[in-house]
């Protein structure tokens, strides 16, 4: 606990006129890492795990005045591209009444009191954050309304590989996008992004519904 | 517990505060709801259990120093988190509240930690004393200090985690709060970048007392279970990083007028 705490005075110690100012950018990142480290007294190591950053997490952690540079989006991009991995059966769209339950499926992965919720299965969250079947009024506007997405969209194969790969790891397209990186994170299946696809693209789906 | 039901009964068949919530009916109610605040019963119970020979020790909080003087609660809310140089370190209500229930009247850590927040069966002491040394800010602006080289260490780090993102959804609290008139499905997401968002954030809760929880929560909580929805897991109460977090906001919030506890969905 007091660690960190030690870090900070010996430092200031060493740069009085350091500290007097502003801390600088390294030392407040270092600083911070040692907190969020310890923010989660008594929790199992599995869970602890989830607050470590991964590379793309950290290039994507900036404050909104601190811009990626063009490799760098590069780089989110590349590795976004290397993570999708294509469901086992080769086909993209699945069963969209599956996907009609997964999308207003808000269950998954959370914790509390050091346990993990239990659940069949991961659900897909969608309408926390976006508009789909245009008769379901509770619905979130964090990402931008998707009804009717399969009629301005069609069902081609490049929009079931886009609508695919753009659930299963946003950032290839949009680096550093809000949207979790659903496929990615293993937070949801191969098998499950293609219902969702479904969902989105079918005819017959709500969504398309006129 | 019978009457805490129907209230939480009444808060969820109500519909959530939408989007569109000016001049409408849910904005009425919710400013009856404030004028007739359950909230105040906290404020009463925590006057009792502050002026209360309590713990092992068996003395009031009256020594407790909360930034401005041993028992000198007007203001004292409006300052924190600060730098309290008996712990060497920066604190919150809470976390200060803490030190003085240990310290002073001899409670045990893990104790007072168990009952940080409250049950339909059990209501929660820290939840109590917390909403009257708020209220004891009414009136008061936010001014929170950043003359130590802790604190502003502090807000800094706070500023960091707030973006960083981590996590099986790769959220960071920046996620859903950075731009204007978010939802998730219909709760409203305050605009954390906006400062005059902000004042309404830092001067009316938390603690405030939420309808569809029957209880008057604190700001420890609002963290914990903003992390429990990123899928992080249980954050650490009155840990640094939770103080970090409400060391940024709260200052983010300075000049808002404070009137608390608040009143929530």
């Amino acid at each position: 606990m007091a660690k960190h705490r030690w870090v900070f005075v010996v430092s200031c110690i060493g740069v009085i006129v350091g500290c007097a100012s502003k801390p600088d950018a390294e030392s407040v990142r270092a600083h911070a890492e040692a907190v969020v480290a310890e923010a989660y007294p008594g929790m199992p190591p599995a869970l602890t795990q989830r607050a470590v950053q991964d590379d793309d997490q950290k290039l994507c952690s900036r404050r909104p005045d601190e811009k990626l540079t063009s490799d760098e989006a590069r780089r989110i991009v590349d590795a976004a591209r290397a993570s999708i991995k294509y469901p086992a059966s080769g086909a993209l769209a699945g069963d969209w009444k599956a996907g009609e339950k997964l999308v207003a499926n808000g269950v998954g992965m959370r914790i509390r009191d050091g346990r993990v919720e239990a659940a069949k299965e991961n659900g897909a969250l969608c309408i926390n954050c976006h508009a789909l079947d245009p008769k379901e009024l509770n619905v979130g506007n964090l990402g931008p309304s998707l009804t009717a997405y399969g009629v301005q969209r069609g069902n081609t194969e490049a929009t079931l590989r886009y609508t695919y790969e753009k659930i299963y790891n946003a950032w290839v397209y949009f680096p550093c996008s809000n949207m979790p990186r659903m496929g990615h994170n293993g937070y949801l299946t191969p098998e499950q992004i293609t219902h969702v696809v479904a969902y989105l693209v079918d005819a017959q789906s709500p969504v398309n519904r006129k | 517990m019978r009457g805490r039901a129907v209230l939480i009964a009444l808060f969820l068949a109500a519909p959530p505060l939408g989007a569109q919530n000016d001049g409408n009916g849910l904005a009425v109610g919710r400013q009856m709801l404030a004028e007739d605040n359950p909230g105040e019963l906290w404020v009463q119970r925590g006057q009792r259990l502050f002026f209360e020979k309590r713990g092992p020790k068996g003395v009031t909080l009256e020594r407790c120093d909360l930034g401005l003087g041993p028992g000198r609660l007007e203001g004292a809310y409006a300052q924190l988190p600060r730098y309290f140089r008996d712990t060497n370190r920066v604190q919150d209500l809470e976390s200060r509240l803490l030190t003085c229930m240990v310290e002073l009247q001899g409670f045990k850590r893990e104790t007072i930690v168990a009952d940080r927040f409250g049950t339909l069966d059990k209501d929660s002491d820290m939840e109590a004393l917390v909403s009257f040394i708020g209220s004891k800010s009414n009136g008061v602006k936010m001014n929170v200090p950043l003359a130590h080289a802790s604190e502003r260490e502090t807000y800094k780090i706070g500023e960091y985690i707030f973006h960083r993102r981590s996590g099986p959804l790769d959220f960071s609290c920046a996620t859903c709060h950075s731009d204007e008139g978010k939802r998730i499905r219909l709760q409203e997401l305050p605009n954390m970048t906006d400062p005059k968002q902000m004042q309404v954030v830092v001067g009316t809760g938390w603690p405030a007392y939420r309808g569809t929880q029957a209880s008057v929560r604190t700001m420890q909580h609002r963290l914990y279970d903003c992390n429990w929805q990123m899928r992080l897991p249980d954050l650490g109460y009155a840990s640094d990083m939770s103080v970090a977090l409400t060391s940024y906001l709260n200052t983010r919030g300075n000049g808002a007028v404070i009137q608390l506890p608040g009143v929530r969905r």
